[in-house]
C-alpha cells in the first residue's frame, strides 16, 4: 500500500514540477513553440487567426523603396 | 514555404529517424528497444507525411493543423520511449508495475491539466487541446529525463548503450529549453530558423550512432560516471 501511494506521489511530484518549469518559462517568453519532432518546417499556430490562412500584408508587396511621409 | 536549406536538413532528419530502425533491426536490438524504435519509425512516417502535406496544401492552416496534431502524437510516443529507458534502468528492482501505474497516472494528470487549461475556450477546443498536451508532455519528458539521470548514477548503471540512450535525450531536451531561451532574447536573428530543425536531428543521429557503435554487451566504469568520494 505504501510503495503505491509512494508511485502517486511521486507522479504528482513530476507533474507538478514540470508544469511549474513550463508555467515559468511560458510567462516569460512570446508564446512560441518550445519543443517540436522532427525537422520538418514549424507553420505558426493556425489558431491564433481564427483559422483561416494568413494573407501577406498588402502594403509589403513590390520592392520599391519607401518614400518619405510627405506631410512631415 | 521553406528553403532549399531547410528541405535539406528535413531530409537529413528524415533519413536519421529511418537509420535508428535499421540499425536497431541490424544489432538485433529492435525488440529489447520496441517504443524508441517505434517511436522513430512513426517519425520517419510522420515526416513523409508531412511533406506530402506540405506540397499539396504549402505552408497553409491544412498543414498547420496535420503538424501540431502529428506533433501531439509524437510526443506521446517520445514518452512511451522513454518509459522504456526507464524499464530498462529498473529491472533488476522487479518494480515494472510500479513503474506501469506511474506511467499512466502522470500521463492522465498531464492530459487532465492539458484540458483544465484550455477547456475556457470553447472554439477548436481539440486543436488546443492537443498542442497544450504536446507542450505539457515535452516538460514532464524534461523532468522525468533529467530523474532518470540521477537514478542511473545513484544505481551507478554500466551499460554504455543504455547511458548513452539516455544521455542523448537530455541532450535533446536540454538543447530545446536553451533554444526557446535564445530565440526569446534574440527574436529578430534569423538563423534562429534552422537551428530549430537542426535540433530534431541529435536525438536520431545520436541514437543511430548508439545502435551502430555501442555493442548492447559494452560497459562503463561506474567511476566514469560520478567522482567517488575517497
Amino acid at each position: 500500500m505504501s510503495r503505491k501511494l509512494t508511485v502517486v506521489l511521486l507522479a504528482m511530484l513530476v507533474l507538478v514540477t514540470a508544469m511549474s518549469l513550463k508555467t515559468a518559462a511560458v510567462t516569460h517568453g512570446d508564446g512560441s513553440v518550445v519543443m517540436a519532432n522532427g525537422g520538418a518546417p514549424q507553420p505558426p499556430v493556425p489558431w491564433k487567426n481564427g483559422g483561416a490562412p494568413q494573407p501577406p500584408v498588402p502594403w509589403k508587396n513590390g520592392g520599391a523603396p519607401q518614400p518619405p511621409v510627405p506631410w512631415k | 514555404m521553406p528553403g532549399p536549406l531547410e528541405y535539406g536538413i528535413w531530409l537529413i532528419c528524415t533519413l536519421l529517424e529511418g537509420a535508428v530502425v535499421v540499425c536497431a533491426i541490424r544489432s538485433h536490438s529492435f525488440r529489447r528497444y520496441i517504443f524508441l524504435n517505434l517511436y522513430m519509425a512513426l517519425s520517419f512516417l510522420v515526416s513523409v507525411a508531412r511533406f506530402q502535406v506540405l506540397r499539396h496544401y504549402g505552408m497553409s492552416s491544412e498543414y498547420a493543423y496535420f503538424y501540431y496534431y502529428s506533433d501531439a502524437l509524437l510526443t506521446i510516443g517520445l514518452y512511451f520511449a522513454l518509459l522504456n529507458l526507464y524499464s530498462h534502468v529498473f529491472d533488476e528492482m522487479k518494480v515494472e508495475h510500479y513503474l506501469r501505474v506511474g506511467a499512466i497516472l502522470l500521463l492522465g494528470g498531464t492530459a487532465w491539466f492539458s484540458y483544465a487549461v484550455v477547456q475556457q475556450s470553447s472554439h477548436r477546443l481539440f486543436s488546443h487541446f492537443a498542442y497544450e498536451l504536446s507542450q505539457n508532455l515535452y516538460f514532464v519528458g524534461l523532468v522525468l529525463t533529467y530523474a532518470l539521470w540521477g537514478a542511473i548514477l545513484k544505481l551507478r548503471e554500466t551499460r554504455a548503450r543504455l547511458i548513452q540512450l539516455v544521455l542523448a535525450l537530455g541532450v535533446y531536451f536540454s538543447s530545446f529549453a536553451a533554444n526557446y531561451a535564445l530565440q526569446n532574447l534574440y527574436r529578430g536573428a534569423g538563423v534562429l530558423r534552422f537551428v530549430t530543425p537542426l535540433l530534431g536531428c541529435i536525438l536520431p543521429a545520436a541514437w543511430a550512432y548508439c545502435f551502430l557503435r555501442v555493442s548492447e554487451e559494452a560497459r562503463l566504469a561506474p567511476s566514469r560516471l560520478a567522482a567517488v568520494p575517497r
